[in-house]
């Protein structure tokens, strides 16, 4: 049953593709959008069921692709990616339908967009190394497509493409080499075998095979220092690709890893697990630092990415340390934590992508600097986007808080242990998280701040209208997951646990749900996100009603203390630059701000200013110490070597000539 | 047929074959190189005539008269009309001159000696014994691609390099499948006249020019 589901969504992903590409153009948005959320409502079937029913559901043929044949399996913890996918998917459908630009409306994309999210959710399904490579590659040329859509109208989206194209094939080749070298070993592709024989290989293969993949799935989890194109390419994707790239491909990376090190190589030694800490630990910060110091709305996003991104491999590096120092139980929440926050990350950031598409689309900009007093003039998008920010910001009583205490109180509980690796990485662990969380905290008190409040600082915002409905009405079911998941957890974490349990073979709960609380075995901590929604409810309410009583009668409104100033305009406002400025100061070293200012004067006399203008620009420190110096080293390599190929039909035939006969003389 | 003249006609024939290839590296008339490559697909096809006779193979027979017809015939009739009044032209400046390009014919024998012996050895009989000479004629053919300028004696070389693959096929087995043989011999044809067409149409855009001239192309 599941498995004729699962062939129903491929085959409805394939043919919302074909669809997308032969449709005429008056229906083709319209036949596609409702295809590919068909196929969706698959997914989000079968997954469900395959979480809810445990029983994992299979395809197999031989005849689709050659040597191997096309190997599906979805156990309980794939299953739980392809419902976030499915659920983001489906959002970013109904977003699409009002959605229009980019150039996410061509033949192309509209025959891409399909197949794209189809590889989504059938990457967590794969259970060969050659079903899994092709079903990668897939997903990473789709969406890079899909970043290139917009191409023809702006220039960065091209360096975008190509800062994303080279990354992506620099993890491709890592994971091939990877997978490869782990097949051969075990002497077979299937996953299950691998499973059965890899934790007996010799460990120099396992530790290779662990990094070449821990390469591959960073970068297409934007882990720093691979993280480098995600910052471009998610902000030029058109809005509901951006949220699926940050909301479900991202994920993937971390899917492949616990997938990689915990299913198939039965974990490993705990440098293993301290390597996957020190990669998030800096990405947290770097992602956090880069997001608060950020001007332009999607591009605080992205690098918000990387820096949840970077906290759900935080999660994953306790969960595998605890576990190769014997601490099992602990082991299990830390990698519940960690998967929670890759269920609460897809929908936060989803709505959070989703609704700054809106905000871009109406007001024509994504740059904070320009927007402003958005609340009131788009009052479905804003609070949407409210929601998202208070969730990422780990506010209670929404989604993000539950994740980052789990993974709070799983690193605080490892502390007493005695293993010296635990107490060197857990205190720094916890740092990085509070580090994170205050810099979060600033990032979207900026961004709703500067861009959602105030007065608008151009025309455009001053103009800005509510969206189609469609488009806020995607934004807004996953920013009601933001709130239902944070008032009620419990809903999902029985799901995450089963799916934590499925690949590290614990089928012992670590995290428990009792009723409306959480807690955690063995330990005191215990959390009650309902208690505590119903709490903030009643304390608002006490202080609406103090108000009330306090405050009879009608209110007067006045100008007070107004000292002069007769009105307000947006240049009084505070601008996100300036906001950031304090925390550019203090990390000057990483963030290398350069400013730019320009003054001009009235042309009377100099001693008075007409208009001074600052440019800051940011910089980002891996690529600047190492991307950009690698990029030359290789374009002078590539000179010497563009000198070789003259032209002359002659050198080139003497080539195959000399190949030829070193060939021949090799052989004999 | 006896057994001695059977191999020594094979060796001939074959011979021949290898023969007319070190005489194209040598001759410099445009004229007297189509001519070789009658001689050549003739003698090729007398390679699949003995060679058909000596195993009674009908289908290695027609094979062979495929060969005498598309090579020996059609193939040079083509590239002189196509050269039309051109074959008094001459290859004046080859990249590799002619003593040289001699001297490369030989140690390219040798390498085909030595690398060949090997598959010789595994098909044993008079024909295994020959297989070199097949490669031989491969390398030499090759060799004309890269040395020699004029578009008529790339197409030459390509003829050569076909003829060296046919002939190391037809001495390693029992030749291609009739029908396989029949299909090669008509794609060879097909890149022939493209080939013509397209030297011609350079002829009437450049003049009378060699390939290496279209280094401007490169971007």
């Amino acid at each position: 049953m599941t498995s004729a589901l699962l062939a129903g969504t491929a085959l409805t992903g394939v043919a919302a593709a074909v669809a997308g590409g032969v449709a005429p153009a008056r229906v083709r948005t319209g036949v596609s959008t409702a295809l590919t959320l068909a196929a969706c409502a698959l997914g989000l079937v079968v997954g469900a069921e395959v979480l809810h029913s445990g029983h994992v559901a299979g395809i197999r043929t031989s005849s689709l692709m050659p040597l191997s044949g096309l190997s599906l399996a979805l156990d309980r913890f794939g299953a739980l990616f392809v419902v976030i996918t499915a659920v983001v998917g489906i959002c970013a459908m109904v977003f699409r339908l009002g959605y229009d630009g980019h150039g996410l409306s061509s033949r192309t994309a509209s025959c891409i967009l399909p197949l794209f999210v189809t590889a989504l959710m059938l990457v967590p399904a794969a259970s060969n190394v050659t079903t899994f490579l092709f079903l990668w590659e897939l997903m990473a040329i789709t969406s890079l497509f899909l970043v290139l859509a917009d191409q023809g109208r702006r220039a960065e989206v091209q360096v975008a493409g190509q800062w994303y194209a080279v990354m992506t094939q620099i993890g491709a080749v890592a994971l091939i080499l990877g997978l490869v070298l782990l097949a051969t070993h075990c002497g077979n592709q299937s996953f299950s075998v691998i499973a059965l024989r890899a934790p007996h290989l010799p460990s120099w293969v396992r530790s290779t095979a662990f990094v070449l993949t821990v390469i591959g799935f960073g970068s297409k989890a934007g882990a720093v220092p691979l993280h480098v194109w995600l910052p471009r390419a998610h902000p030029e994707a058109p809005g509901p690709v951006s949220a699926l790239m940050s909301a479900a491909m991202v994920n993937l990376g971390v899917y492949g890893i616990i997938r990689f090190g915990v299913g198939l190589l039965g974990g490993g030694p705990s440098w293993w697990w301290l390597l996957i800490m020190a990669l998030g630990a800096l990405s947290a910060m770097f992602g956090a630092l880069h997001s608060a110091t950020s001007k332009d709305l999607k591009r605080l996003l992205a690098y918000s990415t990387t820096d949840n991104v970077g906290l759900m491999l935080l999660g994953v590096g306790a969960s595998g340390l605890f576990a190769s120092t014997g601490h099992r139980a602990l082991s299990l929440v830390a990698l519940v934590a960690a998967l929670l926050h890759v269920v609460f990350h897809a929908a936060f950031k989803g709505s959070l992508f989703l609704s700054a598409s809106s905000i871009q689309q109406a007001t024509g900009s994504t740059d904070l600097d320009g927007l402003g007093g958005l609340l009131r003039r788009m009052p479905m998008s804003g609070p949407i986007f409210l929601i998202g920010g208070l969730a990422i910001a780990a506010l209670p009583p929404l989604s993000g808080f539950v994740s980052e205490w789990l993974l709070l109180q799983s690193m605080l509980h490892g502390l007493p242990t005695s293993d010296v690796s635990i107490a060197l990485a857990m205190p720094i662990g916890v740092g990085v998280l509070a580090l994170t969380g205050g810099l979060t905290a600033f990032t979207f008190a900026k961004a709703i701040g500067i861009g959602l409040l105030g007065l608008p600082r151009t025309p455009r915002a001053g103009q800005a209208t509510e969206v189609h409905r469609s488009m806020w009405t995607g934004a807004g079911l996953l920013a009601l997951l933001c709130l239902i998941f944070g008032i009620a957890p419990f809903l999902v974490i029985g799901a995450v646990v089963d799916a934590a349990g499925d690949v590290t073979g614990m089928h012992h709960s670590g995290v428990m749900t009792h009723g409306w609380q959480i807690g955690l075995q063995g330990t005191p901590g215990l959390l009650a996100p309902g208690l505590l929604a119903l709490g903030l409810l009643g304390a608002g309410g006490v202080v609406v009603l103090a108000r009330r009583l306090i405050q009879p009668g009608p209110v007067r409104l006045t100008e007070a203390w107004g000292c002069g100033r007769e009105l307000q305009t947006a240049q009084m406002e505070y601008t996100a630059t300036s906001f950031g400025e304090p925390l550019t100061r203090v990390f000057e070293d990483v963030l290398n701000p350069a400013r730019d200012i320009d003054v001009s004067h009235i042309a009377e006399s100099r001693y008075y200013t007409e208009a001074a203008v600052i440019h800051t620009t940011l910089d980002d420190a891996f690529e600047r110490r190492f991307y950009r110096p690698a990029n030359r080293i290789l374009q002078q390599w590539g000179g010497i070597a563009r000198r070789v190929p003259n032209g002359s039909v002659h050198r080139y035939l003497a080539f195959g000539f000399f190949a030829l006969i070193v060939v021949l003389v090799a052989l004999a | 047929m006896s057994g001695s003249s059977y191999s020594s006609a094979l060796t001939l024939a074959a011979g021949a074959v290898l023969v007319s290839a070190v005489a194209t590296v040598w001759l410099a008339s445009i004229r007297s190189v189509i001519q070789v490559v009658a001689v050549q697909g003739i003698a090729l096809g007398a390679v699949a005539m003995i060679l058909g006779a000596h195993r009674s193979d009908p289908g290695l027979l027609a094979a062979a008269v495929v060969v005498l017809v598309v090579k020996g015939t059609v193939i040079p009739l083509l590239l002189g009309r196509a050269s039309g009044g051109n074959t008094g032209s001459r290859e004046s400046r080859p990249l590799v001159n002619v003593p040289a390009s001699l001297v490369a014919s030989a140690a390219l024998i040798m390498v085909a000696l030595v690398t060949g012996r090997g598959v010789g050895t595994l098909v044993g009989s008079t024909a295994g014994a020959l297989v070199p000479m097949g490669l031989a004629t491969l390398l030499i053919g090759f060799f004309v691609l890269v040395a020699r300028r004029r578009p008529t004696f790339q197409i030459v070389g390509l003829l050569m390099v076909d003829n060296g693959i046919a002939l190391t096929a037809f001495l390693c087995t029992a030749g291609f499948p009739f029908l396989i043989e029949l299909g090669v011999s008509f794609d060879i044809l097909l890149g022939v006249v493209v080939l013509m067409v397209f030297s011609q149409r350079l002829r009437i855009e450049f003049g009378d020019v060699d390939i290496d001239e279209l280094q401007e192309l490169h971007d």
